[in-house]
């Protein structure tokens, strides 16, 4: 029997592995350890359970909450029934829930705690199909007495059971997966429109974590931090694909507020993490190090500026002289050993990053210091795995080559990127008309992505095709382009400029407030909260410096120079998803964001320089308010020779 | 939230016509009210009222002058603060006392000190003292056994120091505050010290436990976190609670129980909505022009 799904990829495991940990918690202050053929065993029980509950093969069950080994099983052990698993993004409102599972039609969903709960009991008024609720954690589920909740141990106790009067049940309903069959739906976040169901099949899942464990050597001696959501394609490649498939261990993290503790403390040897986690550390080390003794400060400093000069170099195994070679050894020594060791990041081999790109800085910061950070480009749709850096092939400003198996072209007249492989999802799930649109008869997929293939053959990805646009000045006008290379100074936290079928670009910007308040402590500027912060001359002045120096770099494209930014202002709250300006993944929604700061937007374009602005906000509990403020509006000085045509 | 019908177990604490003077203060004056199992029991009035000194009284910091305590049928003219501890009556304070410059979990852990023997009690005991452990030496009755046990790894002393620091965790789990294990408490926020505090109260594994203004000094977010912690408390650990509390949106959600004191006097008693009808309540809080006051001046 070859192993052509997830839960015949578990019994090969256990038989071949089964003492080797498979999954660790951490729970209590310990790591719990789950070997191989313990998780077996869970997820036997819990698929008996399951079935014994009344779960037939291809019903949905929606998975919702943290990842925990748990929850995992539980996605396996649906899988073993022929059930379809559809995680969900945890930390979204109930009324986003509520569309995904009456899409998906989901008839059973095991969560994480009452939270969870709650929210689906408060989506089970509208979505009747669903008809059982199961939890992990006891606490605070007391005094819920609707017959239809039920807590996992129950499912167990249950399973248990099942299992005593229906013996071989399991591995015959294994025996019945294939590998063509469904395994998972995903919902993307989509930055327009409703989220859309992928389809992905065991074929697509375990074709790519092959492929990838294959090309990067992955063994099972790896250790990996599971703490990307659960719905999230990348969870699901890397923490049950390649775990499986490979054979190594998924580590799950105490809570989403120990993140860095447990990553220090498990030392992955292998890392994925979006640019924005990487953003975060980065500002962390230096927040801290600024607040550090003057020694400290000077040796970091020193071996950093060293680090800079040849760590890339001595990565790539380029030509470094014996000096330098030594300068640098002291340097992991004193400095970039403890520090790496700080982040967790002393084990690590490999490290990856995608979905946006990384400020080349900070790219080549974590270069530096001997990490081999490398960028990869993929989709849902894809089963992630479109392009990757080969090592000693490493740009910040590409994304690499196209895996083996993956064939990528681009549109010459559109320039959007197409690939083609076995991990190419089925369908959208009940959405025929969207599924046509991305998916030709030949198996090409439309990405969306602006992009062209460089001179060393690699791909670089500018835009989203249909943001790309062009100025009245005609000029090119990449949006994201813009806003990523603005975003790279760390005291702007989002940005979205604004320019197609303009005579300019402008900008509106959302400060970091961790940055900034840092950087107004040190410097006396007092303040009281984020709008005063943000509304402060001093800080203007700041990012007015910031977003000349992006009209500089521009003014060296030819095709882009006409793109420089003219005017921006600060906006008085931080963007944010539970207002529905980002997708969960923290894109920005250009469509909803024009219509919500229409006013703002044309005094961009107009000549005062000052507006009021009024914006309904949404609290974390459901709660709704509105934040106003009167917002100024500066204009940035523009670079080199070319003034902008300016049309009337 | 909250079951309509909440059911109740037989009397923890009584206290009978209790006087505690200051020299010639009377700081609480014949007061009684008895406390049952299970029970949110929550202790209001204006300031200077005497909340505080009731709660000294009943785990046995202050001693009364006349009155009895009846704790678990019981009955003692006054308690003493380590009878207090030892029955199962923690507390926590109005103005946070923790150990600033020890861990959330060390200070979780000290909770634990009734409940521990041998060395592991010594080496929180030195640590509270910043005693070296070198002090073992002035130990010489128990220098040999102890010593050589406690030296090595295995053994019975490292049975009973996993257990007590499994309690400890579960306080942690309970509390959420995992992310903040190892930090030292003096650099917390208020309200997660407030929390911490609550935490070392926990770990003493209470019969009844008391709050002392366990929301001051909290913003909103804070205050909601920490009702749902006590109800949680109540509800998982079936925990006797008796607080002290400002608030009276707080007192009036979360209480099973008020009794309202004034000038050290019992004024009323009742049920939340009882209490809150209360003309007597409403003038000690709302003030009122006294006919003998105005005479006098």
């Amino acid at each position: 029997m070859t192993a052509d799904t997830f839960p015949k990829l578990l019994d090969r495991n256990a038989r071949e592995r089964g003492p080797r940990p498979a999954i660790r918690e951490k729970y209590l202050g310990i790591w719990q350890t789950f070997s191989w053929s313990e998780t077996r065993a869970e997820v036997e029980t819990i698929a008996h359970g399951l079935a014994a509950s009344g779960v037939q093969r291809g019903d949905r069950i929606a998975i919702v909450g943290d990842n925990r080994p748990n929850l995992y099983w539980s996605i396996v052990a649906a899988q073993a029934l022929g059930a379809i698993p559809v995680p969900v993004y945890q930390d979204s409102v109930a009324s986003e829930l509520a569309y995904v599972l009456q899409h998906a039609e989901v008839s059973f969903a095991v969560s994480e705690d009452q939270e969870q709960i709650d929210k689906l009991l408060e989506v089970q008024e509208t979505t009747p199909a669903l008809k059982t609720l199961v939890y992990c954690d006891p606490r605070g589920m007391r005094e819920y007495e609707q017959d239809f909740i039920h807590s996992l141990d129950e499912i167990k106790q249950a399973g248990e059971k099942h299992r005593a009067a229906n013996a071989g049940f399991y591995d015959a309903e294994v025996a019945r997966g294939q590998g063509s069959d469904t395994a998972i739906f995903l919902y993307t976040s989509g930055t327009t429109g409703n989220p859309k169901g992928v389809v992905l099949t065991y074929g697509n899942l375990i074709s790519m974590a092959e492929m990838s464990v294959e090309l990067e050597r992955i063994t099972e001696d790896e250790d990996t931090l599971a703490y990307l959501p659960m719905a999230w394609v990348g969870d699901c490649v890397f923490s049950i694909g390649q775990s499986y498939v490979a054979g190594f261990c998924s580590n799950c993290p105490e809570s989403q507020q120990t993140f860095l503790t447990d990553l220090k403390e498990i030392g992955p040897t292998y890392f994925f993490a979006p640019p924005r986690i990487f953003e975060n550390i980065l500002t962390s080390v230096n927040v801290r190090m600024q607040d550090a003794g003057r020694t400290k400060r000077r040796l970091f400093h020193y071996f950093m500026a060293h680090a800079k000069k040849v760590g890339v170099k001595i990565l790539q195994r380029e030509k470094v002289g014996a000096g330098d070679r030594f300068k640098y050894w002291l340097g992991e020594l004193f400095v970039y050993g403890p520090l790496k060791n700080t982040l967790g990041m002393s084990r690590v081999r490999r490290v990856y990053t995608a979905g946006e790109a990384i400020g080349p800085d900070i790219f080549d910061f974590y270069r530096s210091i001997g990490l081999n950070m490398k960028q990869l480009y993929g989709q849902t749709e894809a089963s992630v795995f479109v392009t990757l850096q080969p090592d000693n092939e490493v740009y910040a400003d590409t994304v690499g080559k196209a895996c083996p198996g993956v064939e990528v072209k681009v549109d010459p007249d559109s320039r959007e990127v197409l690939y083609r492989s076995d991990g190419v999802f089925k369908e959208y799930y009940k959405n025929e008309e969207e599924t046509r649109k991305t998916k030709t008869e030949d198996g090409w997929v439309h990405t969306g992505d602006a992009g062209f293939i460089d001179h060393n053959g690699h791909l670089k990805i500018i835009d989203r095709a249909k943001d790309v646009g062009v100025l009245n000045n005609g000029s090119m006008f990449a949006p994201k382009y813009l806003e990523n290379k603005l975003k790279f100074f760390p005291f702007i936290q989002e940005a979205v400029t604004f320019g197609g079928g303009r005579d300019h670009a402008a900008a509106m910007i959302s400060i970091d407030i961790d940055a900034v308040g840092n950087w107004a402590e040190r410097n006396n500027v007092s303040y009281a909260s984020y709008r005063e912060l943000a509304a402060k001359p001093a800080v203007y002045e700041e990012i007015r410096r910031n977003i000349e120096q992006v009209n500089a770099d521009l003014a060296e494209d030819p095709e882009l120079a006409g793109a420089q930014i003219a005017r921006f202002a600060l906006l008085h709250k931080e963007l944010d998803a539970d207002d529905g300006e980002l997708t969960r993944t923290r894109k920005v929604r250009r469509k909803f964001i024009n219509e919500r700061y229409d006013n703002l937007i044309e005094a961009l374009y107009g000549s005062q320089s000052e507006v009021h602005c009024e914006v309904e906000t949404t609290f974390e509990d459901g709660r709704k308010g509105v934040s106003a403020a009167d917002i100024a509006i500066m204009d940035a000085k523009l670079t080199g020779g070319a003034p902008l045509a300016k049309a009337g | 939230m909250k079951h309509a019908e909440r059911t109740f177990g037989d009397t923890l604490l009584k206290v009978d016509n209790i006087t505690l003077r200051f020299g010639g203060v009377k700081a609480i004056t014949d007061v009684s009210f008895e406390i049952r199992e299970k029970q949110i029991f929550a202790i209001i009035g204006p300031n200077g009222a005497g909340k505080t000194s009731m709660l000294n009284v009943i785990n046995g910091f202050y001693h009364p002058q006349e009155g009895t305590i009846t704790y678990k049928g019981n009955p003692r003219h006054q308690m003493k603060p380590h009878e207090a501890a030892e029955t199962g009556i923690a507390r926590t304070f109005q103005n946070v006392a923790l150990f600033r410059g020890m861990s959330t979990l060390d200070n979780v852990m000290t909770g634990r000190l009734l409940k521990m023997s041998g060395p592991s009690m010594r080496y929180y005991h030195n640590k509270l003292a910043n005693m070296p452990v070198i002090n073992y030496l002035t130990y010489p009755a128990m220098w040999f056994g102890d010593f050589l046990l406690d030296s090595l790894y295995w053994g019975p002393y490292q049975k009973e120091e996993v257990a007590h620091r499994k309690a400890a965790e579960e306080v942690i789990d309970f509390l959420e505050i995992q992310s903040i294990r190892r930090t030292p408490v003096g650099r917390l926020p208020y309200g997660l010290q407030k929390r911490v505090e609550l935490g070392r109260a926990l770990a003493m594994e209470p019969d009844l436990l008391l709050l002392d203004e366990p929301m001051a000094g909290m913003n909103l977010e804070e205050k909601e976190d920490m009702c749902r912690f006590v109800i949680d408390v109540n509800d998982e650990f079936g925990t006797t609670i008796a607080l002290i509390e400002h608030d009276m949106g707080v007192v009036m959600d979360i209480s099973d129980h008020v009794v309202v004191l004034n000038y050290g006097r019992k004024i009323s008693e009742g049920t939340p909505a009882v209490v809150q009808a209360d003309q007597d309540v409403i003038d000690a809080y709302l003030g009122v022009a006294h006919e003998e006051d105005l005479i006098e001046t």
